[in-house]
């Protein structure tokens, strides 16, 4: 027994060794040969890309293996993967990633290059702990899309929504003093942009220029911008860009996390908490729930030489969410609640014309104020209630039905300074309802092609709340809007191309008194919007972008029907109701670097808007028992915006980082020649951040000094109420400390904005006539994960 | 799961709420509260003991729309006559909301006062001090002294109301006040009135 075994064993091994010789001989004659055959057929090569079957996000290190060939190759950061050297024949690819569903699929490769797409489904929702990419992205476009999350959404805490946006390179706010701000993508606000909510475009009253965003920043964990004409995946209006406000996705494993921020600044004595708890069910598979709220409270504003009267503000505000998925069917509902009151700064509430050349002569407000966190008129009290539900069911592997209804209620009052017991009455009073509907069928292919066929409706009603003893400023009105669209994607390799179709109609119903008089206005809208974008790595570390979309935006009610004194503003504003829609043509291009040290993101970008809406001013003024006032009418014009972000940084060692942010916009109106007002003018910000942690985790301990350089305003319109401020430049520093204690994480962020106090005014904002920005602000903010 | 089944349920009894609730209401006549229609100054003349005499002599500005595109107000001239004092009194009134606006001034005198410029007022031509009955600084009735020999017999009176000022501001005690504007708060209103002294 034992004989035989070693014979055999004996055997066996002779055998080997007889192939291993074999094997080698082989190879030589193989090796000899090779060169010969290389150049006669075995030249092809095989490209493809992996994605996440679910999300389309890209795999990286995504395993992919010929069969046959025994040759393999793995997806880099884009997902790309590239095989050289095959020749002709049918092979056995495997794609195997984990936590992932292996792909095997047979490719007869016959031209030169085969380009195939893989898309790899999640093995299986128990599986809970596979996160292995660390950032998902909001939205999958070939526009220019950027994302504030992680330690920049961290460093960001405490600001609003505009202020925190400004980090992205081409965003830039315009704003009523500083507790008032709105994002501007590409010279683009209020109602030419749109930002949405966990998916549901934020419906408030986005046309004034003082009416900031109704939304918490805490409730996101990653807040996008796309820079790119998007009318047709989001509906009208979004002319200059959408900003995406996420929360995280909701648990669908037990798994429980709580986040805690508190934070204070010195200038105006700000003190802000927020908290979320994100759990999923250890009882019921795939239910997960969110809760979150935030408390902010903040006194006048400290200008260097003074303070600034009224300037406080209060805010409360509450998300949740509860969440359920399986295999086949997701349900989301969705409520939050934003809650603010608005001091604004006394001075700048002016009587009449006199009154406002008077102050802006004086260069600051007349007032002395002390510091107080009271609030008195004028102010803003505004509520905003969001709520939705969202639904998807997998109809089988390729197709996806979703559903989604939002439910706003926006309630926007507006205190001026009045005599007696108006005072204690709004001068505006709105309340605006409106619901949303999204039905779209997704689908993504095993192959090269995903895309979205989709109906949606918004459904709007706007009402003056009476007693206002103000002739109301818009009217009542009801808005109607459908729109259908479908999008399509087609991925090749390197290659991503994508367009898109759309047609909306709207309709608007709008009424209202006027000296006893009731006028009625019926209009109707409606129009075709497109795009076509594409996306090409160059190589792993290099990508070229190209999107051109047509975008529309129908008059708002405001410059549709104004009429009359803007109080407080000394100014008299007339509407048109003949006015038509805006149409818009934007070509983004983009061009992104990515190595191990460089990291470079181009943007350049041209949009030409045709019947352009703009307040003129007529040179006229109108006189009153009240005083003189200026004449301001919207008229429409062709208008071209162009210009490039750019955004950059440099790892010069482990410890040592530099970075570089700037934007260049023009805007020129192409009927008179002449410049339109309010366009942000050319600025940048650089800096560099030093880590001095220990060896072992360098970055626990970090150092920012940063430099904000803003160009003085060149371009300036004809006529303006004072010239732009001149350029000025701020020095800001930061100190973050990341502290791990067992599980959980400590991060300790101390900044001081205007280190040095400058006293500067930003052409942006609507208050540099009265008043100097914001002086020096120093801020602690701790966040706790546990 | 039973629940899951009836999410479709669910999900269009809470559409069918959302829109019913969203039509908007009927617009409503929003009166203008705020709005002065007619600014009145009376003149009664006074002895050399302050005692009135003789009739009481009005001059209206009125602007019946409000604050209204396309309209403008109408200001009358003001007649006096040399040498002479007089008791300038004014009434405010709201014609829209048929609302008497002066006692609503003099309930909130702490944030309201009137000042008083113009050619009127310079030059040798007339002076007006403030002579409140309600003992508080306000400019709703004045002393007007009209010189015996003044340089001209044209002039203007720029009446001004402002609200929401700083009443101690240093200067702001004068009824000529040029600087009004420094002791802060916004002006209600802005009226230039002719003037012919005989």
């Amino acid at each position: 027994m034992f004989h035989k075994l070693w014979f055999n064993s004996f055997e066996a091994l002779t055998f080997a060794t007889v192939l291993h010789y074999q094997v080698i001989l082989f190879l030589a004659v193989f090796v000899l040969f090779s060169k010969e055959s290389y150049a006669q057929k075995c030249n092809l090569i095989l490209r493809g890309k992996i994605l996440h079957r679910e999300n389309d996000n890209s795999i990286e290190a995504a395993y992919i293996w010929i069969l046959e060939t025994r040759t393999g190759a793995v997806s880099d950061q884009n997902g790309n993967f590239i095989i050289r050297d095959l020749c002709p024949g049918t092979y056995t690819i495997t794609v195997q990633y984990l936590g992932h569903k292996e792909i095997r699929q047979t490719l007869n490769l016959t031209g030169s290059t085969t380009n195939q797409t893989f898309r790899m489904e999640e093995e299986s929702l128990d599986l809970g702990g596979v996160e292995v990419h660390g950032h998902r992205e909001a939205v999958q476009t070939t526009t220019a899309v950027t994302s504030l999350y992680g330690e920049a959404l961290l460093q960001s805490r405490g600001e609003s929504l505009g202020e925190s946006l400004k980090r992205i390179a081409g965003v830039t706010t315009f704003s009523t003093g500083n507790t008032i701000s709105k994002p501007v993508i590409h010279g683009m606000h209020s109602n030419r942009i749109m930002i949405l909510n966990n998916g549901i475009r934020l419906e408030g009253q986005q046309w004034g220029a003082e009416h900031a965003p109704e939304i918490d920043p805490f409730l996101a964990d990653e807040i996008t911008v796309i820079k790119g004409a998007e009318t047709v995946r989001y509906g009208p209006e979004a002319m200059g860009g959408v900003i995406l406000v996420n929360p995280p996705s909701l648990p669908t494993s037990k798994k429980h996390s709580t986040e805690i921020h508190l934070l204070g600044a010195s200038n105006g004595r700000m003190g802000n908490f927020a908290a979320s708890h994100l759990g999923g069910s250890e009882k019921i598979k795939g239910l997960g729930y969110r809760l979150q709220g935030s408390v902010k409270r903040a006194g006048n504003v400290q200008s260097p030489d003074y303070i600034q009267a009224n300037t406080g503000m209060s805010e409360y505000n509450f998300s949740g969410s509860v969440g359920y998925s399986s295999k086949k069917l997701g349900v989301e509902a969705y409520y939050s609640f934003f809650n603010t009151e608005l001091g604004i700064l006394r001075d700048a509430h002016t009587g009449n014309l006199s009154d406002l050349v008077n102050i802006i002569e004086n260069g600051r407000p007349f007032t002395n104020a002390d510091f107080t966190y009271k609030i008195d008129n004028p102010k803003q009290v505004v509520l905003h209630h969001l709520a939705k539900i969202k639904s998807h069911y997998h109809l089988n592997t390729d197709w996806k039905l979703n559903f989604q209804y939002g439910f706003q209620l926006n309630s926007r009052q507006e205190f001026d300074r009045r005599r007696g017991e108006l005072n204690s009455r709004p001068s505006l009073d709105l309340e605006l309802f409106t619901n949303t509907v999204d039905i779209f069928l997704d689908h993504k292919l095993k192959t090269n092609w995903s895309g979205s066929f989709g109906l949606n409706v918004i459904q709007q009603a706007n009402s003056n709340i009476p007693g206002t003893g103000v002739t109301p400023l818009i009217p009542n009105y009801d808005m109607l809007n459908l729109g259908i669209y479908v999008i399509e994607k087609y991925l090749k390799g390197p290659l991503e191309l994508e367009g898109g179709l759309r047609y909306d109609f709207r309709t608007f119903d709008a009424a209202r008194f006027v000296s006893g008089e009731l006028q009625e206005a019926e209009l109707e809208y409606q129009n075709f919007s497109a795009f076509f974008g594409g996306l090409y790595h160059l190589s792993p570390h290099f990508a070229f972008t190209s999107n051109f979309g047509t975008a529309w935006r129908p008059p708002n009610v405001n410059e549709l029907f104004s009429q009359g004194l803007h109080h407080g503003a000394a100014a008299v504003e007339i509407g048109d109701p003949t006015m038509v829609s805006e149409n818009s043509l934007k070509w983004v291009n983009g061009l992104e670097y990515e190595s191990e040290k460089i990291l470079v993101e181009l943007t350049a970008y041209a949009n030409h808007i045709k019947n352009y809406i703009f307040l003129s001013p007529t040179g006229e003024t109108f006189v009153s028992l009240r005083g003189t006032f200026n004449v301001y009418e919207y008229l429409q014009a062709d208008a071209f915006f162009y210009g490039f972000d750019l955004s950059g940084s440099y790892t010069f060692s482990e410890r040592i980082n530099g970075y570089l942010k700037g934007s260049i916009i023009r805007a020129k109106n192409l009927d008179e020649g002449n410049y339109f007002p309010f366009i942000p003018s050319d600025r940048m910000d650089w800096g560099i951040s030093i880590a001095f942690g220990k060896n072992s985790n360098p970055n626990s301990d970090r150092i920012t000094i940063g430099n904000v350089l803003v160009a003085q305003q060149k371009r300036e319109p004809d006529f303006d109420l004072a010239p732009a401020p001149p350029a000025y430049a701020l020095f800001n520093l930061g100190y973050q400390k990341k502290l791990q204690l067992a599980e959980n994480q400590l991060n300790i962020g101390v900044q001081i904005n205007n280190v040095f106090n400058t006293e500067y005014k930003e052409y942006m904002n609507r208050f540099r006539y009265f008043t100097a920005d914001m002086g020096r602000n120093i801020l602690l903010k701790l966040n706790y994960q546990f | 799961m039973n629940n899951l089944q009836k999410l479709p349920i669910y999900l269009f009894a809470a559409l069918a709420l959302g829109f019913a609730s969203c039509e908007s209401n009927d617009p409503e006549e929003e009166n203008d509260g705020e709005v002065i229609t007619d600014v009145t100054l009376k003149f009664q003349e006074l002895n050399s003991s302050g005692s009135p005499i003789g009739i009481i002599t009005s001059f209206k500005a009125s602007d019946p729309q409000g604050i209204e595109v396309g309209t403008s107000p109408t200001i009358q001239t003001i007649n006096l006559t040399k040498g002479k004092t007089y008791r300038m009194s004014i009434e405010v009134y709201n014609s829209i909301e048929k609302e008497d606006i002066t006692k609503e001034i003099l309930e909130e005198a702490d944030k309201h006062q009137f000042f008083f410029l113009g050619t009127a007022f310079s030059g040798n031509i007339m002076t007006i001090t403030y002579d409140d009955q309600s003992g508080k600084r306000l400019g709703l009735s004045n002393k007007l002294v009209v010189s015996s020999s003044p340089g001209t017999n044209n002039a203007q009176m720029r009446v001004i109301l402002r609200h929401d000022l700083d009443k101690n501001f240093p200067g702001a005690s004068n009824p000529n006040f040029t600087n009004f504007v420094q002791a802060g708060g916004e002006t209600d209103l802005d009226i230039t009135f002719p003037v012919v002294i005989n």
